[in-house]
């Protein structure tokens, strides 16, 4: 059973002074958050430095759980404040052993999605807005297209889950969910009650984003070769969906590695059979490459369809493919450590059809 | 002066029937060109060999999707091929190629490299938001010889080697003509076997260039002032680059960047949670992705010797960074100290590959005084 713990204060403030309170008695020794004076991740050691912190901010400059991977083992105690799609690109990295939870405080909250990179480069955020569509259960406008579609926007399994979806800013609610979340807690103000967060309350909502979803993914019309081809064709072969994926961990991207450099007699050959052939090539193969390697663990988090130079909406594909994979195993991801991702495990019976 | 040979016909058709013709003739086996991709926004390198496929090549396209030298690149590196290839590119991608020759990294045995006068690229972000409308844009200024509309990349709008180049053969544009001269030995061969003979007089064609060189020339300086204060300094630095968030996406575009594992993506630049949690606990903090500025002046120190301006890192930039406007700069004041000119000339030396017993006396100066300082301050 969780425990709450309810705080007469906003949001931000809360936040800011539950980390301060912990920093300042060394119970933790850094906090990780976003800081909206650099619009970048702080890893922050000095108490005076959370001032900058705006751990709710609705921008994601890099998936934090990629950040977060980079850092592990961490032999300090770290207090950690992210999305929850960072929450569980981080656990899907924990399960490849790219990260280890040990030492860090995960704390969560209810997310109402985050704007585009582009919408912060033109200074386009409205944080008054935002949290006036939070507050009211309703999906802030022009926030990212996987966000509007997001179904995980409340994880049971962080240390602390933050609720913010259709509460007033004025008191914060955070529900502990973990040993971990109580003990921290417990630290900066023992006046605990049991109680789990409700997902009934959220329901309205993610009504509103199934619909959302369904407009999305019936936008991307035809994912066999045809349709895939014309929405990948204009890709520029930067790899940089790849790059900023957080699941794509590969120190050297096999489609970037050595096996991909055919020499000239050989794409002379494929020159001579088809008449004309695509440089760089492979265009459409890295794509159905890096579906297969990792969709299934694909967190939504809409990072590639942002950093894509030709506009691609590879975050909605993937999103669609990624979870019509993840089904078949009756997985999602990120949504337990415990739970093995699906292609590490043998099962003797398992896609029977694919034999018949 | 070389004379030229005029082609028949308006800028797109005079070029493809040309190089229909050296398909047709064995002059050349393939043809690199861009072609339109199916979603009709973008355009790709095709190496098109069955000359009936030559009709849907788009010679001279709005934007720099890829930059050719790239394309070539992928096809010529490893083993020797038997055709024989033409490849059309822009001025910038011609300069891009001639680097990745002098890197090893092309092969230019089997290849004529073919240049036109270019009157830039459009960014690519404005294209893809509306193909048709900038699509119109782009002809009206190729049709007109437009060299300096401010829609096109900031970088192209500086640019003053937007006409002939270091390749084999050069399409100029003169007053709705095309016509076509040969540059080098390669060239020749391409006018002998295609029976052309050159006679047509190039002064005028060269002057009107010359002049818009120089307008441009007086342009890069103007804006060079201005991106200087952007460039220089490590707090100026630090404040371009603000937004960055690491993806690089201009290392991975760059056509000089050609390196498979970029130093800055290796094992080595990330560094464990002992050192990160060290480095924060002597700032209080510090900010995440790492070494951000690092990793631009690092490339700076890497690739702006053979930096061509073709601009794609701005292109692809996801959070609008300024980055060709800055590494041109940059470039420019690299490139200017070896009394070097990226991709000018094939016979340069690299400057980094070469050399020379006396070279940059001045920075002996400047350690000779700074120990002299040294020496009076203990």
């Amino acid at each position: 059973m969780s425990k709450l713990l309810k705080i007469e204060n906003n949001f931000q403030d809360t936040i800011k002074d539950f980390l301060k309170n912990l920093l300042e008695n060394k119970k933790i020794d850094g906090v990780f958050s976003f800081r909206k004076n650099t619009s970048n991740y702080g890893l922050i050691t000095d108490v005076k430095e959370l001032e900058n912190i705006a751990p709710l901010y609705p921008l994601m400059p890099a998936n934090a759980g990629q950040l977060l991977g980079r850092f592990t083992p961490m032999k300090e105690v770290i207090a950690v404040v992210i999305h929850p799609c960072e929450f569980r690109a981080f656990i899907e990295l924990a399960k490849r052993e790219q990260g280890s939870l040990d030492n860090f405080l995960l704390i969560t909250h209810t997310c109402g999605g985050v704007y585009p990179l582009k919408v912060n480069v033109k200074n386009e955020i409205n944080e008054k807005q935002y949290w006036a569509s939070v507050e009211k259960g309703e999906i802030p406008q022009n926030i990212r297209p996987t966000c509007e579609a997001c179904e995980h926007i409340a994880p049971q399994n962080a240390d602390i889950l933050i609720s913010t979806i259709g509460e007033k800013n004025d008191v914060t609610k955070l529900y502990l969910n973990t040993k971990k979340g109580i003990k921290f807690a417990k630290y900066y103000n023992d006046n605990l009650v049991k109680k789990s967060f409700e997902k009934e309350n959220l329901k309205p909502l993610l009504e509103k984003k199934n619909i959302a979803k369904e407009k999305l993914f019936s936008a991307i019309t035809d994912t066999g070769l045809d349709g895939l081809i014309d929405i990948f064709g204009k890709c520029v072969g930067c790899h940089g969906c790849n790059a900023v994926c957080p699941i794509c961990y590969c120190t050297l991207c096999d489609f970037d590695s050595f096996n991909y450099d055919y020499n000239t007699p050989i794409l002379e050959k494929e020159l001579e059979q088809k008449g004309a052939l695509r440089l760089p090539p492979d265009t459409l193969f890295f794509q159905l490459g890096r579906l297969s390697h990792m969709s299934f663990s694909c967190v939504g988090c809409g990072q590639c369809s942002d950093v894509c130079p030709a506009n691609i909406p590879v975050a909605s594909v993937f999103k669609k493919v990624g979870e019509k994979t993840a089904e078949m195993f009756s997985f999602i991801p990120g949504k337990d450590v415990k739970e093995p991702i699906p292609v590490m495990i043998f099962k003797e019976e398992e896609f029977p059809e694919l034999g018949e | 002066m070389n004379k030229g040979i005029k082609l028949e016909g308006e800028i797109r058709k005079s070029i493809l029937d040309f190089f229909e013709k050296t398909l047709s003739n064995n002059t050349f086996d393939a043809v690199l060109m861009p072609m339109m991709v199916p979603s009709e926004d973008s355009y790709a390198w095709i190496l098109v060999k069955d000359k009936n496929l030559l009709k849907d090549a788009e010679p001279i396209v709005p934007i720099m999707p890829i930059n050719a030298a790239k394309a070539l690149k992928r096809y010529t590196r490893i083993g020797d091929g038997k055709f024989k290839i033409a490849a059309l590119m822009k001025p910038c991608e011609i300069r891009a190629t001639i680097e990745l020759v002098k890197l090893n990294q092309i092969k230019l045995d089997d290849v004529t490299l073919f240049s036109y006068d270019c009157v830039g690229a459009l960014p690519m972000q404005d294209f893809i938001a509306e193909p048709q409308k900038k699509g119109t844009l782009f002809d009206k200024l190729l049709k007109e010889q437009i060299y300096n509309s401010d829609e096109t990349k900031p970088v192209c709008q500086i640019c003053d080697k937007f006409s002939n180049c270091a390749s084999d053969l050069h399409f100029a544009f003169e007053n709705g003509n095309v016509v076509l001269i040969s540059n080098s030995e390669k060239g020749d061969k391409t006018v002998t076997k295609m029976k052309f003979s050159p006679n047509i007089d190039l002064k005028n064609w060269q002057n009107n260039i010359d002049a818009l060189a120089t307008d441009k020339k007086k342009n890069r300086a103007e804006t060079f002032e201005l991106v200087k204060k952007m460039a220089e300094g490590f707090d100026n630095l630090s404040e371009t680059f603000a937004l960055c968030i690491n993806c690089h996406n201009c290392s991975s575009v760059c056509p000089i960047c050609y390196c498979r594992k970029c130093y800055f993506d290796s094992a080595v630049a990330k560094p464990n949670s002992d050192v990160k949690m060290m480095r924060a606990k002597q700032r209080g903090g510090i900010a995440l992705p790492l070494d951000k500025i690092m990793f631009h002046t690092g490339r700076m120190a890497h690739m702006s010797l053979s930096c061509v301006s073709c601009g794609l890192c701005s292109d692809a930039c996801p959070v609008n960074i300024p980055v060709a406007q800055i590494f041109s700069y940059v470039a420019s004041q690299t490139q200017k100290t070896f009394d070097y000119v990226a991709g000018e000339n094939a016979g340069d030396a690299l400057p980094m590959k070469e050399y020379k017993l006396d070279e940059m006396g001045e920075l002996g100066e400047m350690v000779k005084k700074a120990e002299v300082q040294e020496s009076h301050n203990e």
